[in-house]
């Protein structure tokens, strides 16, 4: 490989945020002695992978451009985890059906988040802050107060338990999600029209490109996607509460960032956002370890946010 | 062609908001006739203040092409100061230099969003979010636990009628009058060239950065005046209080008819759009809404209020093409 | 006041690319000096370098005979040096005073902007166009509702807003129309008088020696040499222009005559949009009708209906079958083209490779999951063919220069070789080199039998390449010339429609 080669794939965003991700492990190690063990590491992964699957619909989102974002996902993933645990109730038959009824729910979610963009004409950032609130209503509405329900053993076993190895479940779930992505990004021709709307609507309009399709779809996507996630937490904490999906929001969104994919859309990759996923895992993990009371840990995780952004989030200055 | 009808909604982007509050009281006072006696009134003006200066300051960011999404937790920042600053026993001396302090930290979280965003050039959506988890955490700092007494001629001060009108009238009347002045001024312009389309304004000289800084630091100032009003309004203190008011400020500029995208909109929209969500949260309470159904109801209402331009925009394009 | 800029010897390099190695200008009160490149000549370099936009590396720029230097654009302007450019530096949303007068605002009590003055002045400035505008440009219209050649106007008006002594006009009559080009020339006759000077940078040769005084040429970054129009012509000019003194003809091809009429590709009636009011019109196989008149009469919008890609009412069949379209997708899979002359926002993904660029409308015909590799080796075909000078198909598409980006912005129709070819204004704003092979590749396409509609607001080219032309006046055909009544003369009174001009 030529130099200039090797210096292309170090700067390359997703393998940056690995390698971030790695050095960030270890001093965990060393600022918390016995942080940076086998265990820890792959209980890190396993926190990640649910944070990765849930930023897998944003990615797309993102990548739409049209100032695309999703902040629907948090609440998304609550009432996919309320839907699944509701049916399930305990049931390893009633698995299948509840996966199917908790997608849905996502899928249509997305549905209503895409049609308000496109058909109305509702800017992405308010018409995603909107649903979520009609979301944590439907979620009212359905439990009133109640959580009734209970996740299946089959999902505790597929799911948080070692599966191949020692490697969790979920992980594998997760790197099966990564390549289904990584096709979808760059071998569909969905994938290609969605880079295109994400980076000139006009020039994609006039190359054929049914753009409001496309974004529709990439809602839809995402919706499902939060879902899904929301199936996986279940699966790991074994029970529900009202805003079990909140902790996931700003990640999700941080994550995309910090692996490469320009806000502004058009550009970017899944990669990314799981080495982005591993970056926040770690960092929330570690001022866990920390014990630090909570105003420290919130201005401390401000900060840091705001580190990666001046690393990974500049945008063009107006001077050329 | 449409260039009148551009030319109203450029002039006067509160027309449908007007038009939305006219609707919603109609329904409130159907549901709660005593809506506009005086003491019911005061009551819920006194509740829509703080809100109403957060807004205003939101709604400069935005027309100046930015977003502040960390305006809920300056409030509880500076609700923080307030609270530890002012007791009972306080003199008019401290009363006043608390009152500078917490307008001083407003401006400085003010500042420091808006060096992230003008001069880091960090997108301000994702950075003013992870502001927002250090100014929670510094209000969690100064004010672990909610507590504190404001004196109570503070507190009778904010309910009282100066001249027959309630505070908040005086207090709102001020903010449209200090807009229209700000409107027509150079900086008026200079903020709606860099919202509307900051290339070309870089192009004309306009001093982008600093335009975009002097944003972030104003919504920093009317944050600190919000909470001066919430906290004369609660008489308390409270680490969280003011997190949960970053939401409410945007979608009421939006609903004030300002884009969310910049370089138009007006201040007298987004009070109004403050006094439209206030009125539909009245307007479940007394429609015997069953409290699992009020979340649902009271996001639906909000969806369809923000989808409402779009649609009546459809609907008049269906009708052009038959 | 008399004013003398002088840039001696100017550098500029951008990374490892020398945009500029020696770059000279001259201009001073009373001329208009005439500033000539092909892209990539460092044209625009020095004249970003002379108006404060761009730092020089090295060399001197002498303003009344002392160095300077414009570390702004506002440093620039406060020396009485401004410039207009083609891309628009006016907000969209504010109106057509504000957008003139901001950062200048005459102020009352030096706080609040004084409505009146603004009003009046702008008023003023308006009236030295009078007569070639709509009623719809008014101070507090709003510029985005304006079409392109009235934003032009505003700009030209707000450089003038700040009393220049020496403008710059930067490719500035591209989006105006004959009209206005005249009354632009009348004034700047005026300001010539009055001391300004003036740079004209400018692909137009008719134009340019129409109006200019002396011509200074560029080419690979350094200054060739001067001449006074007077004394020289076009051939000389385009030749400096170009190297190794092979001129281009900038048009003339000369267009066999065929032997048998081929079949109607596409036959449009009573075509109507929001501009239009009712066109017909013809296309055969193996035949170039070109579309001429003045900018905005609905040209684009013609074209833009049969792509299917605006709404319209009226009939349109193709290749025999009555279609509709409502979406450029219906459009593409009945083999029918659309090249846009905007090709930065309008034919382009700027962010992404050349491959991707190349296949945007044909992914589909690549199976599930997509062969790549079988969609590069088409890529590459067609890029050869087209003489694409590229690194990689993998490239970003933002890394060619304009003549190649315009050959991906084609190729990517030719790929899937269309029977009806739609060109908006293609050629505006590509130096002459590329348009020659432009030509050249239209002429083969038409001799291979594709139907060709063809937009220019370049009437040089119409007379040159087309078999018929239809001129378009307020959404109307006004003529139909072909064979001899296709001359230069006709085209400009058609153009021109039933209104009275004064003068030349």
């Amino acid at each position: 490989m030529k130099t200039t080669d090797l210096k292309a794939l170090i700067l390359y965003p997703p393998l940056l945020a690995l390698l971030l991700a790695i050095i960030l492990f270890f001093v965990g190690g060393i600022v918390r002695p016995g942080f940076a063990n086998l265990n820890q590491a792959i209980n890190i992964v396993r926190l990640a992978a649910f944070l990765g699957i849930i930023a897998a619909g944003q990615t797309l989102v993102i990548i739409s451009g049209g100032e695309g974002i999703d902040l629907s996902v948090g609440a998304v993933v609550t009432l996919g985890a309320i839907i699944v645990f509701r049916i399930v109730d305990g049931d390893n038959s009633m698995v299948l059906p509840a996966l199917g009824a908790c997608l849905a729910a996502g899928a249509a979610i997305g549905l209503l988040n895409g049609l308000g963009v496109t058909a109305i004409g509702i800017p992405p950032l308010v018409m995603t802050l909107g649903m979520a609130g009609v979301v944590q209503g439907i979620i009212l509405v359905v439990t009133q107060g109640e959580l009734i329900g209970g996740p299946a053993p089959i999902m505790s076993t597929l799911i948080s338990r070692p599966l191949v190895w020692e490697i969790p479940g979920v992980v594998i779930i997760w790197l099966l999600v990564g390549l289904i992505m990584w096709a979808v990004l760059e071998r569909t021709t969905y994938g290609k029209q969605l880079f295109a709307v994400g980076v000139n609507r006009t020039t994609a309009r006039l190359s054929g490109v049914r753009t409001p399709l496309i974004v529709l779809a990439t809602f839809t996507l995402s919706g499902m996607l939060a879902a899904l996630g929301g199936f996986m937490v279940l699966g790991f904490t074994g029970s529900v509460f009202l805003n079990l999906g909140d902790r996931y929001l700003f990640p999700s969104i941080a994550a995309v960032v910090v692996g490469g994919t320009v806000l502004a859309g058009g550009a970017g990759s899944y990669w990314g956002t799981m080495s982005g996923a591993l970056v926040l895992t770690l960092i929330t993990s570690l001022l866990t370890a920390l014990q630090l009371p909570e105003s420290y840990r919130l201005m401390v995780l401000g900060v840091i946010l705001l580190v990666l952004l001046s690393v990974y989030g500049r945008q063009r200055g107006l001077r050329q | 062609m449409n260039t009148t009808f551009q030319k109203i909604t450029l002039r006067h982007p509160y027309l449908f908001a007007l038009g939305l509050l006219v609707i919603a009281l109609g329904v409130n006072f159907y549901l709660q006739p005593n809506l506009f006696e005086q003491r019911v009134l005061s009551g819920n003006l006194r509740i829509f203040l703080p809100l109403m200066i957060l807004t205003a300051g939101q709604a400069i960011v935005i027309m100046g092409g930015g977003l502040d999404l960390s305006v809920g937790t300056m409030v509880s920042m500076v609700n923080a100061i307030l609270v530890t600053w002012i007791t009972r026993e306080s003199t008019g001396a401290e009363i006043a230099t608390a009152i500078a302090v917490g307008a001083s930290a407003g401006m400085l979280a003010g500042l420091f969003n808006g060096l992230c965003v003008s001069y880091l050039r960090l997108q301000p959506i994702v950075t003013t979010y992870a502001t927002s988890f250090i100014y929670a955490g510094v209000a969690l700092w100064i004010l672990p636990r909610p507590g504190g007494l404001m004196p109570s001629e503070l507190t009778k001060f904010y309910r009282s009628n100066p001249a027959g009108i309630p505070l908040m009238i005086w207090v709102a009347a001020l903010l449209i009058l200090l807009w229209v002045g700000l409107r027509g001024t150079r900086y008026g312009r200079y903020m709606f060239a860099v919202g509307g389309q900051a290339e070309a304004a870089y192009a004309t000289g306009v001093p982008v950065s600093l335009m975009r800084l002097s944003t972030y630091v104003i919504a920093g100032l009317m944050a600190a005046f919000a909470a001066l009003a919430l906290t004369l309004s609660t008489g308390t203190g409270d680490p969280r209080i003011g997190d949960a008011m970053t939401l409410p400020s945007i979608v009421a500029v939006v609903l004030g008819g300002t884009r969310l995208s910049g370089g138009q909109g007006g201040i007298a929209g987004s009070l109004i759009g403050v006094v439209i969500l206030g009125t539909i949260r009245n307007i479940i309470s007394f429609a015997d809404v069953p409290t699992w159904w009020q979340t649902f109801v009271d996001a639906s209402i909000i969806i369809v209020a923000l989808a409402a331009p779009g649609l009546i925009r459809l609907i008049r394009r269906r009708q052009t093409q038959l | 006041m008399k004013v003398s800029l002088s840039a001696q010897n100017v550098v500029k390099r951008y990374g490892g690319v020398v945009a500029l190695a020696d770059g000279n200008l001259d201009v001073e009160s009373g001329e208009v000096v005439a500033f000539l490149g092909a892209n990539g000549s460092g044209k625009s370099t020095l004249s970003k370098i002379v108006t404060g936009v761009v730092a020089p590396d090295e060399g001197t720029v002498l303003l009344d005979g002392q160095p300077v230097t414009f570390p702004s654009p506002q440093t620039a302007k406060k020396a009485g040096v401004t410039a207009v450019y083609q891309e628009l530096s006016l907000i969209p949303d504010m109106t057509v005073a504000e957008n003139i007068w901001l950062g200048h605002e005459p102020l009352q009590f030096g706080l609040r902007v004084n409505k009146a003055e603004v009003r009046r002045r702008t008023e003023a400035l308006l009236a030295l166009f009078a007569g070639t505008y709509h009623e719809s440009l008014q101070p507090d219209a709003p510029v985005g509702a304006l079409p392109p050649d009235e934003k032009q106007l505003v700009e030209i008006l707000k450089a003038l807003s700040l009393e220049p002594r020496l403008m710059i006009l930067d490719e500035a009559t591209a989006s105006l129309d004959g009209r206005q080009v005249n009354r632009l020339f009348e004034l700047i006759a005026d300001w010539k008088k009055r001391d300004m000077a003036i740079v004209f940078v400018s692909h137009r040769m008719d134009e340019i020696m129409r109006v200019a005084d002396r011509a200074t040429v560029l080419r690979n970054g350094r200054t060739i040499g001067s001449r006074v129009i007077a004394e020289t012509t076009e051939q000389e000019l385009v030749e400096m222009m170009i190297e190794a003194g092979e001129a281009v003809p900038h048009h003339r091809e000369a267009i066999a005559a065929e032997g048998q009429p081929a079949g109607v590709r596409l036959s449009v009636r009573q075509l109507r949009t929001s501009v239009l009011q009712g066109i017909d019109l013809t296309v055969r196989d193996g035949e170039l009708l070109g579309i001429g008149g003045l900018q905005g009469q609905g040209q684009a919008d013609l074209l833009l209906a049969v792509f299917g890609a605006i709404p319209f009412s009226g009939e349109i069949t193709l290749s025999g079958q009555n279609v509709h379209f409502t979406h450029p997708r219906q459009a593409m899979q009945q083999d029918v083209a659309f090249v846009p002359g905007d090709r930065a926002n309008e034919g382009l993904l700027l962010r992404r490779s050349i491959l991707e660029n190349f296949q945007l409308p044909s992914w589909r015909k690549y199976g599930f999951p997509l062969k790549i590799n079988s969609a590069r080796a088409d890529a590459t075909t067609t890029a050869d063919e087209l003489s694409l000078v590229r690194e990689s198909l993998d490239a970003p598409v933002s890394s060619l220069s304009g003549g190649n980006a315009q050959k991906v912005v084609i190729g990517k129709w030719l790929l899937r070789t269309p029977n009806l070819l739609l060109l908006n204004d293609p050629t505006k704003g590509v130096d002459v080199g590329a348009k020659g092979e432009f030509y050249n590749l239209l002429v083969e396409l038409r001799q291979q039998g594709t139907a060709i509609l063809f937009y220019s607001s370049d009437d040089d080219e119409l007379l040159g390449l087309c078999d018929r032309v239809l001129v378009l006046h307020d959404g109307r055909i006004t003529a139909k010339l072909s064979g001899e009544s296709l001359t230069h003369a006709e085209l400009v009174t058609a153009s021109m429609g039933t209104m009275q001009e004064n003068g030349t």
